[in-house]
């Protein structure tokens, strides 16, 4: 049979019991069993351990695993399988022996075969023993859309698969929502925030037949649907804003997530936001997007622990890579290949490692350096600060132009500095000659490291021709003759960064000279390669800080100077106490040559350093002078730019091994770059490296991507998958529930370009998703989790739309989107309680002002090893490993969250104050307008009465306790409105805290 | 809706605000009345774990684990090495290290030279057990614990080997001892969480290796499993304080508004979602008062306090988690776990080591001495034990007076006590070296299998299917099984 063919008739089989498993186990119908369903669980479970893909492991010889392995004839002489016949197949025969030895599985197994796993078998054998693939690893073909009887209730193909079981099952769907109902749950799904009156109002007035659809279109539009769609996206990659393990230190990653949110909003296609994030350091001429985008693989915790073992790093790192891999794009629970070939699904070892040899070649040390910018990086500064660093750079470029262009005046006085000069070297010769400056830097290091550490040029002799690998990229000493003595220097780059300042001193005779410094921060001097001064502290520049005296040698003296810098901004300063030569030697050398013998190049040399150095005319010190603070603010604009992690494959990739156990130290065979056998092949075009890979991902006959993809957004909207283990598509995955409706919206997406937005739009549009969500007890008894969908979608809100709700109708919120996280207030002590005491996030400092503590949930700082309480008590992952499945409970912890975090009252006084501001005066006039901020209804007559005689208890119990009132209106970032009545204030502070804690508003309806 | 399960939610409602009528003192007691009902209000985590009863008979209840963070030196402690006074400074034999992988701190070490113990033991107790000059009060105790020499390890660096122990595996993200046995065996009450962590104070090394919330997480057991960590600072449950301004007469009538519309919600929609979450908010209000009442030690009297030494007056100190642990032991939470960090003595134990010990010997000895008189140490089970040992060998400066140790995981020492374990007896044998296992080696998953069996549970029996597998505390990549020869 063709595999279309067949892959058609195993949905239909499989799709037909999977109905029974509902109501009845599957073993009491008189059905034909399922393979699938009802046989393979059984011989994984039992069987699979000792007669599986794993080799190693494997028993006689025997795989039960594969169809050829029930073909084989076994030493009794019997075959595995007789189709037909159990009474002849060796495995009836061992699995209802009695005979200890002879029986399987051998009575020491944990797990015993039931009565109805043996009936089952039984059952299987008699009907032919057939044997069917597992479904995930066929490539998915667009079924037909099934015929249902009630065409009218469908909108669109969605609803026929739906609708199609549910005329099976003899259930019919829900009406349609109501339009408040409606409007709240479309707008929180795709955009996790709820409507504003106004938008309310404009749906309800709008009846025109498409309105609806005219609503979703304005939602996908919306800026905040990238946000909403990037968090969970965040929750894949396991985005976090600390490096996660050991001393979790800060790591500076962000300009990833706001490059996952712009992808969502500019709809960038699906298959290539998965190219961008595998490879896209490896497509011709990368953008910086899509270099940015390859954080992916960086976004794994790392560690810098004192003691650890680089190799063993490495192999963690290369592994979570590869895992996360596995499980956010095929749906594969691949971790199990690592220590011993998979024992239910077909991969082997070898899979794993060929794969990890796509992983492996990262161009930087598997440590972290405990250093938010472990390489490889890249600068993202953005669209503002490119934009002033292009003017700035210009502006330096036209002055420094002007400084080497013909300037009468100056030239004229440059040429009467030269014959004083010349005159005054015939006269004698200098006993002391300083050369020109020479820097390297930033050398960029943690706190601690950049003084006790040993960086770039320090304890090595000079050489102005080395240059110093960085995190940043190469760094070159740079000739810096504009640098003149006696003057501050700011403009040292780099935050938490090392510089070096190198001269040349020449000595007629051995002598001892005195020089005055500064230095912003610490500094260390090294005469000859000895260190002759050192100071550690923490200082702005100025002159005359420090006297060093220097012991020069005759001839040559080699001047190293280090300046630390601690944070901020960075300088130096310099100066010769005792007399010196006025111009450095190899000018004097220039100096010596006919003015018009000389080069071009002495002539500038010439020219810079009296136009930089000497020249006092009023004109020229301005344009210096000018420059000098151009080139500071260049500095100062640099050091503000983020970094970002991003992926860089190193020249030569690193080879791989089958690691056996999966310990890194015990390498067997090596393995080349290949994708798991099991799979359809790369195609010849692939290339041999991620991008390869990942072009192969996407391809058409890729079995998985596709459908685990759709599989996620299904989830995302009516909270459980259409596989329930979007995780695990494997053979110890759950079934489809609608393996039709699967395939169809996987093909159906490819199709149509991978499409987000028009997927999105595609499920919210649907009639099964407009349903009423009302569950009558008929209905929950039959179908408990709605995998039916005969209702709509309804569970309580994840944590970031809890809060962003609170922050939307208190009317706290800020929109501005990106940058930097931020760290909105959280309850004290909850980093130092677990933090390493030298770790630079040990203490949480809360943030402070609007747009840092109002911010949406996306942009709140995540420490791995301490999450924010406000995101994990709602069952937000730590982002420590790949999270596709959130869980949804339900805990005393989650109420007293919301009654109580200081955040969620400073929401429930905005949202009373809204109220007291924009409501009438009665207290029912009041109570309309938070409720349906909240719910995007009018409450009833029941709620309505209810929350009117809270008022009145609350406003009793404030008016008896004024201060109580005082004391609870003054939390938050603000002070409250003065012109309210603190009474009143607490009084609907409280009534909105209610409000905020009802089960309808918690929950997407 | 099941009809029977509705009744019984009714019941538990009228419960609660009965008991609010009698006045919220009475929690604790009306507490056991209402577990029943709150039973039927599945899906809370009130009630019975997944594995409905234990898998056999269990010895112990409930469970606390004095964790000492970092790896306490065992050689200085417990394993005694006499011989080893003549080893002063000496090599270690490589027949003795046999490659053993060293980490980077020490690997680079010229020499391994040996630092045996400045300290003095004294042999204690009908047990015979030697105990360092620096345990005084274990010293009296060894008849009521069973000190276990050969618990061992793979991992060698602190983050991988903590998360190992106490999660079963050296990576993030599964869950940790208390989440399974708070998955496994539920809650013994319904005012409390069932799982409590306490993150002490310490006075040893400052530099103290961190902790991280994935020790007493849920992994990819649903989060309510998670352990509760008390704060030692502000509210010691996360929120659970009322907003200053807000009386607990204001909550409580926010409550009932609360409640009242939620029950219309639940009329119209039918949602049973809806009706544990009021079970959950009502639960939400009586920890309001239950957790305050439980770490109000005032009516504790002073010889009960003086027990546990100075340090008890001080809130945060391990001296006043072990005595909130005794309490929480009494008010039916089922595990709790004290993380006592600063034991990573890479040097100056001169200096660093009498001060740990300091901080929890004599607790140690207060709680077991106090479960025992309250008739308690029968069914709670007491761990105390760290992530791996610390070498024979120095790292950094060696002088008779004063040495350090780098991280060991071939052997290391720890101690059990209570339900279900044989009192008085001294478990497993080292070399000469307290380097490597000579009997009865008992791994890390061992242990962990012998906690859960005390407590009931069959560790192979005790899963949840993720990813395909069916996952469990003591993985599968070794055979487990709990020590049946410490057990009685």
């Amino acid at each position: 049979m063709p595999t279309v063919v067949r892959n058609l008739g195993v949905f239909l089989i499989s799709f037909l019991l999977f109905s029974l498993v509902l109501s009845v186990p599957a073993w009491a119908q008189p059905a034909p069993v399922d393979f699938i369903r009802d046989v393979r669980p059984i011989l994984a479970t039992h069987c699979f351990q000792c007669h599986g893909p794993d080799a190693a492991s494997r028993k006689a010889n025997l795989r039960l695993d594969v169809a050829d392995g029930l073909k084989r004839k076994t030493n009794s002489g019997r075959l595995v399988v007789v189709p037909g016949k159990p009474q002849e197949s060796e495995l009836f025969v061992r699995i209802t022996s009695k005979q200890p030895d002879y029986r399987m599985p051998p009575p020491s197994a944990e797990q015993q075969l039931t009565e109805q796993d043996i009936e089952v078998l039984r059952r299987w054998i008699e009907q032919g023993a057939p044997w069917q693939e597992h479904w995930a690893y066929q490539t998915p073909v667009k079924p037909t859309v099934p015929q249902v009887g009630d065409r009218s209730w469908c909108r669109n193909p969605i609803d026929r698969f739906i609708l199609a079981r549910l005329e099976r099952e003899g259930l019919s769907p829900s009406p349609e929502a109501d339009k408040e109902t409606l409007i709240r749950r479309v707008t929180f799904d795709l955009t996790g925030l709820p409507p504003t009156p106004a938008e309310v109002d404009a749906f309800l007035r709008d009846d025109r037949p498409d309105a609806y659809e005219r609503l979703v279109d304005r939602l996908l539009a919306s800026p905040r649907y990238g946000e909403h769609m990037a968090r969970f996206w965040l929750d894949a990659a396991r985005y976090g804003d600390t490096h996660g393990l050991h001393l979790d230190n800060y790591r500076e990653m962000w300009p990833y997530r706001d490059w996952v949110i712009k992808a969502f909003n500019q709809n960038l296609p699906y298959d290539q936001f998965i190219i961008w994030q595998l490879a896209g350091d490896l497509l011709p001429n990368p953008t910086l997007d899509q270099l940015v985008a390859t954080g992916f693989n960086r976004a794994h915790v790392t560690t810098n622990e004192g003691g650890s073992i680089v190799e063993e790093v490495y192999v963690r790192n290369v592994v979570d890579r590869v895992v996360t891999t596995a499980t956010v794009f095929m749906g594969l629970t691949f971790d199990c290949a690592r220590c011993h070939d998979h024992k239910y699904d077909p991969f082997t070892m070898k899979d794993f490692y060929s794969m990890f040899a796509f992983f492996n070649s990262l161009d930087g040390s598997p440590m972290d350096g405990n250093r938010k910018d472990p390489p490889p990086v890249i600068k993202v500064p953005t669209r503002e600060q490119r934009r002033r660093m292009a003017a700035l750079e210009r502006q330096i470029e036209a002055l420094e132009q002007k400084l080497r262009e013909p300037w009468p005046a100056v030239d004229q006085a440059q040429r009467e500095w030269e014959a004083a000069v010349l005159a005054e070297l015939a006269k004698e010769r200098a006993e002391l000659a300083l050369g020109d400056w020479y820097w390297v830097g930033p050398f960029g290091s943690v706190k601690r490291y950049l003084w006790s550490r040993k960086h770039g040029p320090e304890g090595k002799p000079i050489d102005l021709s080395q240059t110093f690998k960085t995190a940043a990229g190469e760094l070159k000493w740079q000739h810096r003759p504009d640098w003149a003595d006696g003057k501050v220097h700011t403009d040292l780059p780099g935050n938490e960064a090392a510089n070096f300042l190198y001269r040349k001193i020449v000595a007629a005779e051995p002598r001892k000279v005195k020089v005055s410094l500064g230095s912003d921060d610490a500094i260390k001097v090294y005469l000859n390669g000895k260190l002759v001064f050192q100071k550690n502290v923490h200082r702005g520049v100025a002159p005359d800080q420090d006297t060093v005296e220097l012991s020069l040698e005759k001839g040559d003296n080699h001047l190293l100077i280090k300046i630390i810098n601690y944070g901020g901004g960075s300088g130096y300063y310099f100066k010769v106490l005792d007399q010196a030569a006025s111009v450095p030697p190899e000018l004097a050398e220039i100096l010596k040559v006919p003015a018009e013998k000389r080069t071009d190049e002495q002539k500038a040399r010439l020219r810079d350093h009296f136009r930089n150095k000497v020249c006092q005319l009023p004109e020229l010190v301005e344009v210096r002078q000018q420059l000098a603070a151009l080139r500071k603010a260049r500095t100062d604009l640099d050091r503000q730019i983020a970094t970002t992690l991003i992926f860089r494959e190193r020249k030569q990739p690193k080879p791989a091994f089958i690691l056996y156990r999966g310990e890194y130290d015990k390498p067997r065979d090596r393995v080349d770059r290949a994708t798991p056998a099991i799979l359809p092949p790369m195609k010849p075009d692939m290339p041999k490296n991620r991008l390869g890979f990942a072009m192969w991902l996407v391809d058409r006959d890729h079995p998985l991507t596709a459908r685990v993809t759709v599989n996620r957004f299904w989830q995302q909207v009516f909270g459980v998958g259409l596989v329930k283990t979007a995780e695990d598509f494997g053979v110890q995955g759950e079934l489809p529930s609608h393996p039709e409706l699967l395939d169809w919206l996987a093909v159906d997406f490819q199709d149509h370009g991978w499409d987000v937005k028009r997927f999105m739009r595609l499920i919210v549009t649907s009639a099964t998703y407009r349903q009423s969500s009302r569950i009558t007890p008929e209905l929950y008894r039959r179908d408990p989790e709605n995998r039916l969908l005969a209702r709509g979608p309804r569970f309580r809100l994840d944590a970031e739309m809890l809060r962003d709700q609170a922050l939307a109708v208190s009317g706290l919120l800020c929109l501005k989107m990106g940058g930097p996280s931020v760290k909105p207030p959280q309850p004290d002590g909850l980093w130092f309680a677990v933090g390493y005491s030298g770790s630079n996030t040990v203490r949480f400092k809360k943030d402070s002002g609007h747009d840092k503590v109002h911010r949406r949930t996306v942009y709140t700082f995540i420490k791995r090893t301490a999450p924010p309480p406000q995101l994990s008590i709602f069952d937000a992952p730590s982002r420590e490993s790949t999270c596709v499945r959130r869980e949804r409970t339900n805990t005393p912890l989650q109420a007293l969250a919301l009654w109580n975090d200081p955040q969620y009252v400073e929401c429930a006084r905005g949202l009373a104050e809204r109220a007291l501001r924009e409501a009438g005066a009665t207290a029912e006039e009041r109570v309309r307008f938070m409720y349906r901020l909240c719910t995007a209804r009018w409450p009833d007559a029941t709620r309505l009465a209810e929350l009117i005689d809270l008022a009145r208890d609350l406003h009793e119990i404030y008016a008896a306790h004024p201060d109580e009132a005082r004391k609870l209106i003054a939390i938050g970032e603000y002070p409250p409105d003065p012109s309210f009545d603190p009474i009143e204030l607490a009084t609907w502070t409280m009534v909105a805290n209610t409000i905020l804690n009802l089960d309808e508003v918690v929950t997407k309806n | 809706m099941d009809p029977i399960r509705e009744h019984m939610l009714a019941l538990t409602r009228r419960h609660f605000f009965g008991r609010m009528a009698m006045g919220l003192g009475t929690a604790a007691l009306a507490s056991l009345l209402q577990r029943a009902e709150a039973n039927a209000a599945s899906r809370t985590d009130v009630g019975r774990g997944i594995l409905g009863s234990p898998h056999f008979a269990p010895k112990a209840k409930r469970a606390i684990y004095l964790f000492m963070a970092g790896g306490p030196a065992h050689m200085d402690l417990f394993d005694y090495k006499p011989n080893l006074k003549d080893w002063f400074d000496k090599d270690l034999p490589e027949s003795v290290r046999m490659g053993q992988r060293l980490t980077t701190m020490t690997s680079g070490q010229k020499r391994l030279p040996i630092a045996p113990s400045k300290f003095k033991f004294k042999q204690c107790g009908q047990s015979g057990a030697w105990i360092s000059e620096l345990l005084p009060y274990h010293q009296r105790m060894v008849d009521d614990i069973c000190i276990i020499k050969t618990l061992h390890t793979e991992a060698i660096n602190h983050d991988p080997a903590i998360t190992y122990i106490c999660t079963g595996h050296q990576l993030p993200g599964r869950p940790s001892l208390g989440a399974w046995i708070s998955y496994g065996l539920g809650s013994e009450n319904d005012n409390l969480p069932t799982f409590i962590v306490m993150t002490p104070t310490w006075t040893g090394r400052k530099e103290a290796q961190a902790l991280f919330n994935r020790l007493w997480g849920s992994g990819f057991l649903p989060t309510r499993h998670a352990g509760v960590a008390l704060r030692r600072t502000g509210d010691p449950v996360l929120f659970l304080s009322n907003p200053d301004g807000v009386s607990p007469a204001v909550r409580r009538r926010t409550l009932e508004a609360i409640e009242r519309i939620n029950q219309q919600t639940y009329r119209e929609i039918g949602d049973p979602e809806t009706l544990t979450r009021i079970a959950q908010y009502e639960m939400a209000f009586r920890m309001q008062s239950s957790v305050p009442e439980l770490l109000d030690i005032s009516d504790e009297p002073k010889y009960i306090l003086d027990m546990y030494g100075p340090d008890v007056y001080k809130p945060g100190t391990f001296a006043r988690c072990a005595l909130l642990a005794r309490r929480m032991m009494e008010r039916g939470v089922r595990f709790v776990q004290i993380f006592h960090r600063g034991w990573d003595q890479h040097g100056n134990i001169a200096r660093d080591l009498p001060n740990q010990c300091r901080d929890v010997d004599q607790p140690c000895w207060a709680l077991i001495t106090d479960l025992k008189q309250r008739g308690l140490l029968d069914e709670t089970l007491v761990v105390w034990g760290g992530e791996f040992g610390r070498t024979i060998y120095c790292q950094g400066k060696l002088t008779r007076e004063n040495y350090g140790r780098d991280h060991h995981p071939r052997c290391f020492t720890i101690w059990m006590a209570g339900g279900g374990i044989k009192p008085g007896i001294v478990y497993g044998e080292t070399d000469d070296f307290a380097y490597n296992i000579v009997e009865n080696p008992v791994h890390i998953h061992d242990l962990n299998a012998t906690i859960l069996y005390c407590l009931g549970i069959d560790h192979k029996r005790l899963t949840y299917r993720f990813q395909g597998l069916d996952m469990r505390l003591t993985g599968v990549d070794r055979p487990v099984s709990p020590v049946m020869d410490i057990i009685t």
